[in-house]
């Protein structure tokens, strides 16, 4: 994937993550708890944790797209 | 007596509180059942406690709260109580639930390998949100509630004698249960900004073998 590509994930993601609620925190395993404000900063700053958020947005959007949450368990 | 289960619940930090808070409520319900509980919350979350509990009450199931990675399940402190290298025979015979990180990745199939009837983990970190003025009382906090009573789920399933396949089946339901909760008009969008996290776990959950504990 190109840097720009890249980029224009991670702005998506920054701005999906800037629709968590200010009063909840994220529990991350043990890389422990962050606020929505601490999760948009390791996206920009592209680490681990910031790549993770990546990971599960994406991932959140592909399964809608594939309408994965509205199937039953069988 | 009808099954028997073993719990470690190390309660170090925010998450293991949570996770352990939470757990002692399917411990509980086993209880009442008149199922044997060999519980070892905090401190007696360490490897001797452990590796002595299952070489001598060999217990039925073996619920694992706490942190984790790929090859470990770690107790108080962060101290590796299993490690798939060096003693996951110790959970041959048994049917194992871990709620820690990545545990499904690699100690899952291996502890099946070792001789364990199943294994239900998560291939990925379990990610759960907290109401942050609920920090300090696990069980009145809502949001995390959605996030680990679909975990319970599957120590419930176990219990009434499900199988490990049913109990992993039946613990996604209940986290599909919730996401089709908070997708409805009634819902605010922030709170349905939680659907990402509980499609992760659910997603994430892994069963490896299958196994039905009978009553003894």
């Amino acid at each position: 994937m190109d840097e720009e590509t890249s980029q224009e994930i991670r702005d998506l993601v920054i701005a999906r993550l800037k629709t968590l609620p200010t009063d909840k925190e994220i529990s991350v395993g043990a890389d422990g708890e962050f606020t929505k404000e601490e999760l948009i900063d390791h996206v920009e700053k592209d680490d681990e944790i910031g790549r993770q958020m990546v990971e599960v947005e994406m991932s959140f959007l592909k399964a809608l797209k594939e309408g994965a949450l509205f199937e039953q368990e069988q | 007596m009808n099954r028997s289960i073993l719990a470690t619940r190390p309660d170090h930090d925010r998450t293991t509180r949570y996770a352990s808070t939470w757990a002692d409520q399917v411990l509980k319900i086993a209880r009442d059942k008149g199922d044997a509980v060999f519980d070892l919350p905090k401190e007696r979350a360490n490897r001797k406690e452990v590796e002595s509990m299952l070489n001598k009450k060999r217990p039925d199931i073996v619920f694992l709260s706490g942190h984790g990675d790929e090859n470990r399940v770690f107790g108080q402190n962060n101290e590796t109580l299993i490690d798939a290298s060096e003693n996951s025979s110790l959970l041959a015979g048994k049917v194992v639930y871990a709620i820690a990180c990545k545990s499904g990745q690699a100690l899952g199939p291996m502890s099946i390998q070792s001789g364990a009837k199943a294994f239900i983990g998560y291939k990925n970190d379990f990610i759960f949100m907290i109401a942050s003025e609920k920090r300090t009382h696990p069980l009145e906090d809502e949001t995390a509630q959605l996030f680990l009573e679909p975990s319970n789920q599957v120590i419930i399933s176990l219990l009434k004698g499900q199988s490990a396949q049913t109990a992993h089946t039946n613990s996604r339901r209940a986290f599909m249960r919730n996401m089709q909760k908070l997708m409805t008009s009634e819902t605010s969008s922030r709170d349905a900004s939680m659907l990402r996290y509980l499609y992760w776990d659910a997603y994430h959950q892994v069963c490896y073998g299958d196994a039905v504990i009978a009553e003894t």
